[in-house]
């Protein structure tokens, strides 16, 4: 091979890994764009819901109102058979059967609707208005497109005179889309039209909130007395290599371990963010150690020595000096495990998170969901109402992560100390 | 003049791990004055002054035989307090390393964490005389919170030196202090350790044969871990004894 054909060959296999390399790119590219699209597609028709527009005649005889009526007696309105009644009115019906058609276009929901809308607002006595009831899931997958019309009636969930209904509204414009409120502030539900990700978010947050309160401390201390106290021998040797194992462990070992530890021998409460907290950070204190050691090891010894040399104590220079220069990188590495705890759904699954909860939780001994479980419980479900909320789920849970992600990267760039 | 003895040495031997870096050492240091110590590089010159703060204690496989005495007593007795012995015993890097906070805050973190100033207007004023002793003061006093990394080279040293002479210490040890700065940010720390060395007892340990000359009242040449020869400056540079000194600061090697 002379001179020339091995410059070129050279050349031609630069240009070929370069390509390599660009070919790979675009893979990884593609499969996030396809994992987004799908998301946004599916997802983001959740934070609508479709509502009936009816008229509320909050007539004082039939309400069963006396002449001056006190907060009892608003209270013990049947808003059930009221609801009921007005709802009747807004299509003509014929018999019973059709009469249950017509109310199963309504959210199941629609007594409290219209008892809350009268209770926040009772001058509307004797006087008619305008409301909007919630449409039941079913109408509202239909309004959105999500239903064929052209197939078999006992295929279809929509049966032919509720299309009639249902056209009929649309005639008269009594239909409308308005941004679903219920999907932030409602705990899980059987009926998608008002099952929202409020409790699952504040289980979220609970866990988080204690899995830091946990995990941080004693990350941060476990981090420095390594990095700085321990004596430099085997048995360290041992412990940091089993650091780096447990940081590898799947994290369905840690559910067990909160199952078999948390629940079975303290006997803490089951399904709540208190265990689900703890689960946590057991599973996250390795992988928060791990980047606390490389922030504090960041550290010039240069610093070390230099508080040592005024006479500060060893314990002095590291609480004034080594640990706050370290801060940016411990605090980015502490989100960054958290952010990884929030997507974490196995270890929840075992510890019994998984339950079907309607309560909104108060505090982390009541039992809750989290994000991502709620993403697997309504991906189980086989009501189509539930795909869009499942994706829509995603969608927050990817937001909160790269939230939370942007943060720590924001911490580290704007804290960190430039040494000289 | 009547001259005492801040600190002696007595056969001093320091080992790391096997290797041993320094062979009976014998020296005495006279108080207010400038003791420069000379040597190849890796010859443990920075190891026997890390020694008189015991700044290798910090080092797991240091291991230190002998005796130093400072005021008569030995420091490396069991019952020595390393914090009050470094408080007397200040210490200069090679390297300028403030800390990377206000200038202000580098020189009173010292003052503070011994409870030297009672009050904040104490403490202003320790800040604004060890700036002064380092003659630094003119030109921070008008920026005390901006980050002490922001100086320049020669002022981050001279910082260093304040942060050092605010805990009022009675000795210095200054390791190579101008070898990363320029000619003139070094000959201003020269003249500044000529008028330190009327408070404190200074410690140097140099490159530069000048250097020594100039600042020094004694010298003490060390060669692979060993003292080879030691006397007053003027004696060690016109008429030294050995020939390796005699070799060393003619420049023949080094
Ligand atoms: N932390 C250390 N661990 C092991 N050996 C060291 C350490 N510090 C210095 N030494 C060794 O001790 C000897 C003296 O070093 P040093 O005191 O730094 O020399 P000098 O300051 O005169 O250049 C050198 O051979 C060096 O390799
Ligand atoms: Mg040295």
């Amino acid at each position: 091979m002379t001179k020339e054909q091995r410059l070129q060959k050279r050349y031609s296999a630069e240009k070929r890994f370069k390509w390599y390399g660009i070919i790979s790119i675009c893979m990884a590219l593609l499969f996030v764009a396809l994992l987004v699209t799908k998301v946004l597609s599916e997802g983001t028709s959740a934070f609508v819901k479709s509502t009936i527009e009816i008229k509320l005649n909050f007539d004082q005889t039939a309400l069963n109102l006396p002449e001056k009526p006190t907060t009892e007696d608003l209270n013990a309105i049947d808003f059930y058979s009221f609801a009921i009644d007005q709802i009747l009115k807004t299509y003509p019906t014929s018999n019973r059967d059709e009469e249950k058609e017509l109310i199963k276009l309504f959210t199941t929901d629609f007594e409290f609707e219209v008892k809350d809308f009268f209770l926040a607002n009772t001058n509307l006595l004797n006087q008619t208005v305008s409301f909007k009831i919630t449409a039941s899931s079913d109408l509202d997958q239909l309004h959105k497109g999500n239903y064929a019309k052209n197939i078999s009636e006992d295929r279809r969930k929509i049966s032919n005179y509720q299309l009639k209904i249902y056209d009929h509204f649309i005639q008269n414009n009594k239909i409308t889309k308005v941004f679903n409120v219920y999907f932030f502030t409602n705990g899980d539900s059987r009926n998608p039209e008002i099952a929202g990700i409020g409790g699952a978010m504040l289980g979220s947050f609970f866990s988080i909130l204690v899995c830091l309160i946990i995990s941080f401390p004693i990350a941060l201390l476990a981090a420095v007395y390594l990095e700085e106290f321990a004596p430099k021998n085997k048995f360290t040797d041992f412990i940091e290599i089993n650091i780096n194992n447990l940081a590898a462990v799947p994290s369905i070992v840690f559910g067990l371990l909160g199952l078999g530890i948390l629940l079975n021998v303290f006997e803490l409460p089951r399904s709540t963010s208190l265990v689900g907290g703890i689960t946590l950070a057991l599973m996250t204190l390795p992988r928060i150690i791990i980047p606390c050691r490389a922030s504090l090891k960041a550290v010039p010894p240069s610093i070390r020595e230099a508080a040592l040399a005024v006479g500060a104590s060893k314990v002095q220079s590291v609480i004034h000096h080594v640990v706050p220069l370290a801060m940016p990188g411990t605090l980015s590495g502490t989100i960054i495990g958290l952010a990884q705890a929030l997507g974490e759904t196995a270890p929840l699954l075992l510890i019994g998170m998984v339950a079907f909860v309607v309560q909104v939780p108060a505090n982390p001994l009541d039992p809750s969901a989290s994000l991502p479980i709620q993403v697997y419980l309504w991906s189980e479900s086989a009501e189509r109402g539930f795909v869009e909320k499942t994706s829509a789920t995603i969608m927050i849970l990817l937001g909160f992560l790269i939230i939370m992600n942007s943060i720590a990267v924001y911490a580290r760039q704007k804290f960190e100390k430039k040494w000289i | 003049m009547d001259t005492k003895i801040k600190i002696k040495s007595t056969n001093l031997n320091v080992f790391y791990g096997e290797k041993q870096a320094l062979f009976d050492i014998n020296l005495d240091i006279n108080q207010n004055e400038v003791t420069a110590l000379i040597g190849p590089s890796g010859c443990g010159k920075s190891t026997f002054i890390r020694c008189i703060n015991r700044m290798n204690d910090v080092i797991d496989i240091c291991k230190i035989q002998g005796e130093i005495e400072m005021d008569g007593k030995n420091i490396y007795a069991p019952n020595t307090d390393v914090v009050s012995l470094r408080e007397k015993v200040g210490m200069v890097f090679q390297k300028p390393n403030p800390f990377p906070k206000s200038i202000y805050d580098n020189v009173c973190y010292g003052p503070k964490i011994h409870g030297i100033a009672e009050t904040k207007d104490d403490l202003d004023q320790i800040v604004e005389n060890s700036l002064k002793k380092a003659a630094l003061w003119n030109e921070v006093k008008d920026r005390l919170q901006e980050p002490g990394t922001s100086l320049s080279g020669g002022q981050q040293q001279r910082l260093c030196i304040a942060r050092a002479i605010s805990v009022n210490p009675e000795v210095i040890l200054m390791d190579e202090p101008c070898s990363a700065l320029d000619p003139i940010a070094t000959a201003k720390i020269e003249e500044l350790i000529d008028e330190l060395k009327t408070t404190f007892t200074i410690i140097i340990v140099t490159h530069s044969m000048s250097q020594a000359v100039r600042v020094s009242q004694k010298t003490g040449f060390f060669h692979l871990g060993k003292l080879i020869e030691v006397g007053t400056t003027e004696k060690i540079f016109k008429n030294p004894t050995n020939n390796m000194t005699q070799d060393y600061i003619t420049g023949r090697f080094g």
